[in-house]
């Protein structure tokens, strides 16, 4: 049964999750534990379920999951009265339906492009954005900042991997990057000369048009939308720029999981005894910041070795994705490979201090169902492509 | 398929930078900076508290305390972790507001340290808080060692009492923390170097909600060094009495010593303010009524109260004109008529006392002859013999805040009233009215001169081996004189409501004239005229003659003295009989 299967992807994903397990004993206690290996179990049975559907069975089910993903956001957009609106209760268990879109967003996407057999113009483009941009928007309706953004690189690497040029893409999705500088009118200027020099060479009048008035637009837009975002989502900007000013409010939660992991040093402080976690001086320590107590506890031996098997796992899929001959299963797990990929970063560089705040789970390791489910089930699909790879 | 191999290519490499950035971060957070963090992380994890020092214990003379400590709940809370429910939850078991709580709290800076905010709750507040404690975050309670005075009010001015420290004193010395406890007044105050004691630390595991989890092993705790006991000469069942004697009066202000020694016997003043209630922390209103009643309870009368002395001048004016040799003791001048007339105005006597000696003088309380004698002998005399007994300077009690009182010569004279001062000053001054102002406590010593030949101890509240004279350098005729006549005060005088059955009493009465009212009752005295063992200085406000009020009251105030002193000497002796029949 196993033969044909890539035992490498099935072998980080079990270590991550089993790692999962213990960090998750240590952080929140063995009732939380327990509720995570029955999450898992049932995962790993769907995931070798998933894994004997072949890709050509999943293609044909994708807009179906699609649209059924979709419309679980609408049903707890509409229906829940707990704010953010992210769960729905299912007796013992709460599902997150925006993990669940994300797999299903890169099937849809993966369906999408594969049937596109040449991607070069910006209209061409349109229908990804759309299929990427709905359950994006509706998840940042919720609000959830943290996964409404995951869909952007989703996007962004699939339409690459299925054809679209490099430079295409950077121009296509310039007017965030005109987004990001209009914070300062002097860096605005600075990357809007850079944007015209490389439009100029590329002799391309489309391409000029589109990339002169969309980032002109965005760049002037840009404060009326800052306006509008909610204060908290405004104050872990802020506060991502001068952690060290509020030490009670958002970025407590920077400094203590910088204090961790620092702490931690070259062989941290051993499983169990970090004192940062124990002491509950780290906030959301089981989720989103299980990464600095795992950093607290084993130290850069136990970061490098955790990276090593994420750099491993990403690696692996991309081969995946680079050696199947049929297109739709390629592009997918590219998808794959980004959503986790980019995941594991953004939650890393978090807990680090490198990036803004942003409430994203580690893939595999931080406590939640959904999330667990979600990884599993893209990873029961890819498995399913690894078995199928050399048919087209 | 070739694209595909650059486009895989591509995307190897941005994994792999990524990676590796974020391996590079973790080592600058982990190798390079990991130092840095440890220590926060430790700074997170450990506080180091402060134990407060058990505060020395006071006795009195027979070994009684009168001032210990007992143990107190108090509640503290750390800002950084405390919420507005806990805050209101908090607010209603004290019964106070939350922005006092947050208010009090802000005296410490860090926000992440307990700050005490209530000192001594009561049991029921102990077990409301200890029932919530879980949801109350950021509050603790815990015992620390409080101030008792088992008498109360009775000591008030002489032992001071402890408060909170101020923020100002914080500043000035860093041997103290946050809600620690300081001397305030009195013995408080002046002994509070070896009263306090040495504070102690502690290391303790705390949570991020500033809660205590445990204590930390790896580094040791210093115990706190409790302060030194302070044993006094103070003797507590005579000031019992003197308070039961002044029962009837308002204001009023004693001093008993022993004027061989200068050891304070008894240092009451009237009306006074029981010192426990300080330690639960006063509240600013209470405060406000405390400082602006009218009869000042804060103030220590026996010490800072500068009244004019009235009569009881008299021996001292008398000694000047002695001492310095203008007149003998069978100086008389005219005689009393009741009334004497300088210039246009008219200067008083209280009786018709005819032609009088100086001993008659003294004994009668002759006005009309001292303002004869004070004008004979002059002002830079008498403020001469005066000054070196000690009118006008400090005493040097180890007390705080003692007053120096007044005594004018010439040139305070000019500089008050110009060329205008006249003859009348010095007749008020003769009699102890007038611009003198002067001190229980000083006159009490004073007295010693008569009491103790000629010399004049220091006062002091501390039992001390050997005591500090201040020889005065006047001669011992003149002072057996004026001692004689003392002795006739009582036995035939002004002071014959002062005598005590089987004992020879000296003394002299007073009668203060004061702007405020009724007359001050004022009478000095001691006994046995022989070989004197209490010196009693004794004032009543706006009481009245010297002679009805403050005389009889000081017989007593002897009285009771001595027949203690016999029982405890019968009772050493019995011991010491019982004590050898066993041998």
């Amino acid at each position: 049964m196993f033969k044909k299967i890539d035992l490498s992807i099935i072998t980080a994903v079990g270590a991550l999750s089993l790692l999962g397990v213990m960090m998750i004993y240590s952080t929140a206690g063995s009732a939380l534990m327990a509720r995570q290996i029955v999450w898992l179990v049932f995962s790993v049975f769907v995931a070798l379920v998933f894994s004997r559907i072949s890709p050509r069975i999943w293609a044909n089910l994708t807009p179906l999951i699609y649209l059924a993903s979709i419309f679980l956001i609408f049903i707890i957009l509409l229906k829940s009265d707990v704010y953010p609106k992210r769960w729905i209760r299912l007796g013992e268990f709460s599902i997150q339906p925006s993990e669940f879109a994300k797999f299903a967003t890169v099937l849809m996407l993966a369906n999408y492009l594969a049937t596109k057999k040449k991607l070069q113009s910006f209209s061409d483009m349109l229908a990804p954005i759309v299929i990427a941009g709905l359950p994006a928007l509706l998840i940042f309706v919720e609000p959830d900042l943290g996964a409404a953004q995951i869909f952007l690189p989703i996007l962004i690497v699939m339409s690459y991997w299925a054809g679209m040029s490099g430079l295409k893409i950077l121009i296509l999705f310039s007017p965030i990057i005109s987004a990001a500088a209009s914070f300062s009118i002097y860096v605005w200027a600075i990357y809007m000369v850079l944007l015209l020099i490389v439009l100029y060479f590329r002799k391309q009048l489309t391409d000029l048009i589109y990339g002169l008035v969309s980032n002109s637009l965005v760049g002037l837009i840009m404060p009326l939308v800052w306006n509008s975002l909610k204060v908290y989502q405004q104050k872990r900007i802020v506060s991502f720029f001068s952690p060290w000013v509020d030490p009670q409010g958002m970025s407590w939660q920077i400094i203590q999981s910088k204090i961790a992991i620092g702490s931690g040093r070259f062989f941290g402080k051993g499983f169990l005894s970090g004192t940062q976690k124990k002491l509950e001086f780290l906030p959301e320590r089981h989720t989103d910041f299980i990464f600095s107590c795992l950093g607290e506890e084993f130290g850069l031996i136990g970061i490098i070795i955790v990276i090593a098997i994420y750099g491993y796992l990403t690696y692996r899929l991309l081969v995946l994705a680079k050696e199947t001959r049929n297109r739709f299963s390629g592009i997918f797990v590219s998808g794959v490979m980004t959503w986790i990929g980019y995941q594991t970063f953004v939650n890393l560089g978090v807990t680090m201090g490198l990036l803004p705040v942003t409430g994203v789970p580690l893939p595999f390791i931080s406590y939640g169902g959904s999330a667990l489910l979600s990884c599993f089930m893209a990873i029961g699909v890819c498995l399913s492509v690894s078995r199928t790879k050399m048919a087209y | 398929m070739d694209e595909k191999l650059i486009k895989f290519k591509i995307i190897r490499n941005v994994v792999v930078l990524l990676a590796a950035v974020i391996i590079i971060w973790s080592i600058k957070l982990q190798v390079f900076e990991g130092k840095k963090y440890s220590r926060l992380s430790e700074k997170n994890r450990i506080r180091m508290k402060y134990v407060a020092a058990p505060r020395g214990r006071i006795f009195d003379r027979n070994g009684v305390e009168i001032a210990n400590t007992r143990p107190g709940f108090y509640v503290s809370v750390v800002r950084a972790a405390i919420d507005s429910t806990t805050l209101e939850r908090l607010s209603s078991i004290l019964d106070t507001d939350g922005a006092t709580i947050i208010e009090k709290s802000k005296i410490e800076k860090n926000p992440y340290n307990p700050v005490k905010i209530a000192h001594d709750i009561s049991y029921e507040q102990l077990s409301l808080i200890e029932e919530r404690i879980d949801v109350l975050s950021g509050v603790e309670v815990g015992v620390e060692p409080l101030r008792n005075y088992p008498y109360g009010e009775l000591l008030f001015h002489l032992i001071g009492y402890v408060g909170e420290i101020t923020d100002r004193e914080l500043e000035s010395d860093k041997t103290y923390s946050i809600g620690d406890y300081i001397g305030k007044m009195g013995l408080e105050e002046y002994y509070e170097g070896m009263l306090k004691g040495i504070r102690g630390v502690e290391y303790v595991e705390v949570d991020a909600r500033g809660k205590e989890v445990g204590k930390i092993t790896e580094k040791r705790s210093i115990p706190p060094t409790a302060g030194e006991d302070l044993l006094t000469t103070v003797d507590i069942s005579l000031s019992e009495s003197v308070a039961v004697y002044l029962e009837d009066y308002e204001k009023a202000a004693c001093v008993c010593l022993n004027p061989q020694s200068g050891e304070i016997l008894v240092l009451y003043s009237k009306p006074g303010f029981d010192p426990n209630l300080f330690t639960h922390g006063i509240q600013k209103l209470e405060w406000d009524i405390l400082h602006k009643d009218p009869n000042a309870p804060m103030y220590n009368r026996a010490i800072m109260s500068c009244y004019p002395c009235g009569s009881t001048f008299k021996p001292f004016v008398a000694l000047a004109a002695l001492d310095s040799k203008l007149i003998n003791e069978k100086q008389r001048f005219d005689w009393c008529a009741g009334e004497y007339r300088l210039g246009r105005r008219i200067f008083k006597c209280w009786k018709k006392h005819g032609s009088l000696d100086l001993h008659g003088a003294i004994v009668h309380s002759c006005d009309i002859y001292f303002y004869q004698l004070g004008r004979f002998i002059g002002i830079d005399t008498l403020f001469d013999r005066a000054s070196r007994i000690g009118f006008g300077k400090k005493t040097g009690i180890d007390l705080p805040n003692e007053k120096q009182g007044l005594l004018p010569d010439r040139k305070w004279f000019e500089a008050r009233y110009g060329s205008n001062w006249t003859t009348g000053h010095i007749f008020n001054l003769s009699i102890g009215q007038g611009d003198l102002l002067v001190t229980p406590l000083q006159l009490a010593c004073a007295y010693t001169l008569f009491a103790n030949k000629g010399k004049i101890p220091i006062p002091h509240v501390i039992e001390k081996p050997d005591t500090t004279y201040s020889t005065k350098d006047v001669s011992s005729e003149a002072i057996d004189i004026v001692k004689e006549a003392l002795a006739g005060v009582v036995a035939r005088g002004t002071g014959t409501l002062a005598r005590v059955p089987n004992v020879e009493v000296c003394g002299k009465t007073g009668t203060s004239q004061n702007p405020h009212g009724e007359d001050h009752s004022l009478f000095v005295g001691y006994a046995p005229a022989a070989d004197p063992v209490i010196l009693v200085c004794l004032i009543a406000e706006n009481a009245g003659h010297g002679a009805s009020v403050a005389a009889p009251i000081t017989g007593k105030i002897i009285k009771s003295y001595l027949n203690s002193k016999r029982q405890h000497e019968i009772a050493a002796v019995l011991q010491q009989g019982t004590s050898v029949q066993e041998d």
